[in-house]
């Protein structure tokens, strides 16, 4: 059974330094739970940086091209029509609808790739069973961290308690 | 108290090799007018351009109220305050109107022709043409003037007074901007082939003149930046912001362009289309399509990448790069109108660019000489010094 341990802290940079000591001290599965975007969070987390950029660049380049193909398709290849001798394949005129399906592919990447990225739609987490764990979108900054069969819950807790915690709590998986 | 910044060798140095080349222009203009009077034409046009876009991004900033720039700030009013000495060298344009353009030796049309271009005849005359430059001169001197004169009386003086006039001065300087900088275009680009006619072609020259403004802006300060100027060097965040809006403008300049040419291309219209039948045939069609991979595709790829847009080195080499590619740009709009068939490139076109520019940066030497280089008395100067974002 998987566990976590979760400790609220009253400021944010307290909880910023007890997230880059127990990540020092090998704790693995951190993370924070604020009100407001912390500067400085991802560096105390050891975040790995976004993948959503180039997924966002994947998709704008397949849009473009899937632009350009789609017109192509449509207008010099399956059906052409010769309208007042213009040429049937006009890149110029096609650029338009080029960029346009360049940022639609590209922000529906960014869309989904944040519902990916975020492990959406996954509504509930059992550190949400946590007393108290509400005032993370109020006024308290929450560290999170998940405990491996090897971590001593009250050495941890103890810890966490000295980096200024102001409550400590162990939280189990929730059984089906 | 800021320490006070010793420019005065910079401007000396500036300002004689500037001079030397602009003679040198000049002396061979006597010899052959048209064709040096081109090249000062193209490289006035760059710098006036690169100026005005330093002038329209401090408005901008002082407009919106922008507090993360305002360490850096007192470099690009001295860019922004250079317009006396374009004025100056405005006069052999001025007088060589006959040379460069068309329409200055054009006879009177009569009958029917003169009624269908009443309003351009009117127009294009030499003293309403002339005029009309010492308006859009008068104004711009007395917008950057301002500008950083009151961002000075702020660093002996304090108090929010000053950056309140900046602010306000600067809404209204926009406007006026926009509206002179385009009509400026019309007159001494446009007007190089009077049958040809592009209401964009103001918002085109600008958008490209915004984008080397700040290619420019950056560069120096990245120089002052080296050396030192701005006391604890400059964050990456204030880097990564610079690189944002030269990412910014760069798609700005090319969504203008684009849009010039598809309506254009694509009503096809001979009056309309013969400007581009020039610029994109024979020896122009490289060029145009130069500028499409070089000021286009290959800085949007380079500047997507969020570490390059972060450090400094990288930045000023973009702030080169964006400079010539506009310079190339201005060439293309200004030279095809009289080598039809190719670039012709001459010994003065490279004298006529080094010289003007180095009368103008030597002038804004001298404007900063002995000043703070940091606007020391602006009230969000500590708030600009902590600036982070990632």
């Amino acid at each position: 059974m998987r566990r976590w341990i979760v400790a609220e802290f009253a400021a944010p940079e307290t909880s910023l330094e007890a997230a880059r000591r127990l990540r020092a001290s090998g704790l693995t599965g951190l993370d924070l739970h604020s009100p407001f975007p912390i500067e400085g969070s991802d560096e105390a987390l050891g975040l790995r940086p976004s993948p959503i950029p180039g997924a966002v660049l994947c998709g704008g380049l397949i849009g473009a091209g899937f632009g350009y193909w789609l017109q192509w398709f449509c207008n010099a290849h399956d059906f052409p029509i010769n309208v007042g001798g213009r040429p049937l394949q006009s890149a110029p005129a096609f650029v338009p609808i080029v960029f346009e399906l360049g940022v639609l592919f590209g922000s529906a990447a960014a869309f989904f790739g944040m519902f990916v990225a975020a492990r959406l739609p996954r509504l509930h987490h059992p550190v949400f069973e946590a007393d108290g764990f509400r005032s993370a979108s109020v006024d308290r900054f929450w560290l999170s961290a998940s405990l491996g069969p090897g971590d001593d819950p009250e050495h941890v807790r103890a810890r966490l308690a000295d980096l200024g915690a102001l409550r400590v709590e162990i939280v189990p998986e929730e059984n089906p | 108290m800021a320490a006070r910044v010793s420019l005065g060798r910079t401007a000396l140095i500036a300002g004689s090799v500037g001079a030397a080349c602009c003679a040198a222009t000049l002396i061979d203009a006597a010899a052959a007018p048209r064709a040096a009077l081109d090249s000062w034409l193209a490289a006035y046009a760059f710098w006036l351009g690169v100026c005005l876009g330093c002038l329209g991004w401090l408005m901008t900033f002082h407009a919106g109220k922008a507090r993360w720039i305002v360490v850096s700030r007192r470099l690009l009013e001295g860019l922004a305050a250079t317009v006396p000495p374009l004025a100056v060298l405005f006069v052999p344009i001025a007088l060589g109107l006959r040379h460069i353009f068309p329409w200055a030796t054009a006879a009177a049309p009569s009958g029917e022709e003169a009624s269908l271009l009443a309003f351009r005849n009117a127009y294009l005359r030499v003293p309403f043409f002339l005029s009309r430059a010492v308006a859009y001169f008068a104004l711009w001197t007395l917008l950057g003037h301002l500008l950083l004169r009151w961002s000075v009386l702020q660093d002996d003086r304090g108090g929010p007074a000053p950056t309140a006039w900046q602010r306000r001065l600067s809404g209204f300087g926009l406007v006026a901007l926009a509206i002179t900088g385009t009509f400026a275009a019309f007159d001494w680009m446009m007007s190089l082939e009077p049958d040809w006619i592009s209401t964009t072609f103001g918002f085109y020259f600008l958008s490209g003149a915004m984008m080397g403004g700040l290619a420019l802006f950056v560069l120096l300060l990245a120089l002052a930046d080296r050396r030192g100027l701005l006391g604890d060097p400059l964050r990456p965040s204030h880097w990564h912001n610079l690189g944002k809006l030269l990412f910014a403008t760069l798609c700005f300049w090319a969504y203008i362009a684009f849009t010039q040419y598809l309506l254009i291309w694509i009503a096809d219209k001979p009056v309309e289309v013969r400007w581009y039948v020039t610029r994109t045939g024979g020896g122009w069609g490289g060029v145009a399509i130069a500028l499409v991979v070089l000021h286009f595709a290959f800085p949007f790829f380079v500047l997507l990448s969020r570490d390059f847009k972060r450090r400094r080195g990288p930045l000023a080499a973009t702030g080169i790069w964006l400079l010539l590619v506009h310079y190339l740009d201005v060439y293309w709009i200004v030279m095809p109108a009289t080598y039809r068939a190719g670039p012709a490139p001459r010994w003065t076109d490279l004298l006529a660019a080094v010289g003007i520019g180095g009368l103008v940066l030597a002038y804004a030497a001298w404007r900063l000489d002995g000043h703070s280089f940091v606007p020391a008395g602006d009230p969000y100067l500590d708030e600009s010094l902590a600036y982070e974002r990632s």
